[in-house]
């Protein structure tokens, strides 16, 4: 539940940072939903500008080795499938011929709710609820650095570790890896499929630049 | 999740993948401090360990243990709800389920979340609360199996001490009780030895505005700007 409720990052971050998923329901169209899924499936992959995809159902995500084809047999009575975007065009562009295709699946999109709203009433869709994140309470003095959180919480499911993500800053800084290679190491634990390496290795390559500013400032 | 000391060559190469950050090096070698570890299977899943030294003790699949993977590993169902996750279809599907109609507000507080983890019994302190102020419970998320009063909100005794990297309390409330509900839970969830991320699902009114946001701004919980959104697209729709 909710694993792409709680990201966290700024407006600006978050801008280039959208998770969709199409979710059947156990209690009302689960049943005879393959055709269903691998049609939104198939339009998924035809936008283009998906960075990643999978569900934990698949064991793997498509930046962890998930094929197209073996994930498409995966989805017969499945609870649904998941995606991340980039670019807001391309999640206007999926939507709109999701609503061509009329699949009847249910369809979520995570992001900044105004955007999302602003994408439906151009297509005409009327959005039907709302999860809305009231931030983290409790002992927040245990939390790491909120850069550290921007990259872990893009796993919903908790299975980037904090130590990784450190280990990760640090080998970028010391150029001893790229931004976009730490981002697929980051990536490999997460099998849902919504951990955005894009988004990923823009933070990376922030950590870098701050930290060379830092170095000859 | 345990390290077969037979094989472990000492690398480490394991312990920076663990959400838990359990895996320390004792005389040389790999090791896991069962205590803490919540059996995500993180570090066997990655296939990290050139030894393959990584494995699952048969102590980790009995009762009570095994709830822990069956929280933390995303691949494992739970036996009471038939599925793999920590909660529910939730809001995802409410366009043809209609579980939160309007004039309703839906509630998760997901406990360890993100990156602590929690024992249950930081679950079980605020469960006692919510028991007082008659919400309604989500009988579908796996922590109603672990409670063993209803009533009172107690967990079943050998499940409270068990670890998990997250767990969510599900339920539901009238829109008139949120000022109650959110005033009592705030200095009960700033207790808890862990973090608690806190999400709440509302219906968009009939104009598209989310009338939710100016009273939880007045509350002291402004709601983030990002969150999810349930296009409205499943069919049949309930209460368009």
């Amino acid at each position: 539940m909710s694993h792409s409720l709680h990201r966290h990052g700024t407006r600006e971050q978050l801008q280039q940072d959208y998770t969709f998923y199409a979710r059947t329901s156990r209690y009302v169209n689960r049943e005879g939903c393959g055709p269903k899924l691998r049609r939104i499936l198939q339009i998924l992959l035809e936008e283009g500008q998906v960075n990643n995809f999978g569900s934990s159902h698949a064991g793997k995500s498509y930046v962890a080795g998930l094929k197209p084809e073996e994930y498409a047999l995966t989805l017969d009575k499945a609870y649904g499938l998941a995606a991340c975007f980039s670019e807001k065009a391309a999640v206007r562009s999926l939507l709109a011929k999701l609503k061509e295709a009329d699949t009847g699946i249910s369809i979520v999109v995570s992001g900044l709710i105004d955007e999302i709203a602003a994408i439906a009433k151009g297509l005409d869709l009327t959005p039907h609820t709302v999860f809305l994140s009231l931030g983290v309470h409790g002992k927040r003095a245990s939390l790491p650095e909120e850069r550290v959180i921007e990259v872990t919480t893009m796993c919903g499911h908790g299975q980037v570790a904090t130590r990784l993500t450190r280990a990760a800053m640090e080998r970028v800084r010391a150029g001893k890896m790229t931004p976009e290679a730490a981002a697929h190491l980051l990536a490999q634990p997460c099998p849902c499929g919504i951990f955005n390496t894009t988004r990923c290795a823009r933070i990376l390559e922030a950590v870098r630049e701050a930290s060379a500013e830092a170095d000859h400032p | 999740m345990r390290i077969d000391a037979e094989k472990c060559m000492g690398c480490m190469e394991c312990a920076e993948f663990c959400p838990m950050d359990c895996i320390v090096e004792r005389e040389g070698f790999g090791y896991i401090d069962e205590d803490e570890c919540v059996e995500c299977g993180v570090c066997l899943r990655v296939g990290v360990c050139p030894n393959d030294a990584l494995f699952i003790p048969k102590e980790s699949l009995c009762y009570p243990r095994l709830i822990r993977a069956q929280f933390s590993d995303p691949g494992v169902a739970h036996p009471s709800t038939n599925q793999a996750g920590r909660g529910t279809e939730e809001m995802k599907t409410n366009d043809v389920t209609g579980r939160f109609r309007r004039g309703e507000f839906g509630m998760a507080l997901e406990f360890g979340r993100p990156g602590i983890g929690t024992r249950l019994t930081e679950i079980e302190k605020v469960l006692q609360t919510l028991m007082a102020m008659q919400v309604e419970l989500e009988e579908n998320n796996p922590v109603f199996a672990l409670v063993a009063d209803k009533t009172t909100g107690r967990l079943k005794p050998e499940v409270r001490n068990e670890k998990v990297l997250s767990a969510i309390l599900e339920f539901k409330i009238r829109q008139e009780q949120l000022e109650e509900v959110v005033g009592r839970l705030r200095p009960v969830l700033a207790e808890v030895d862990t973090v608690v991320s806190w999400g709440l699902a509302t219906r968009f009114a009939e104009n598209g505005s989310l009338p939710a946001l100016s009273r939880l701004e007045a509350l002291g919980v402004p709601a983030r700007p990002n969150g999810k959104v349930n296009m409205g697209m499943g069919r049949p729709i309930v209460e368009p």
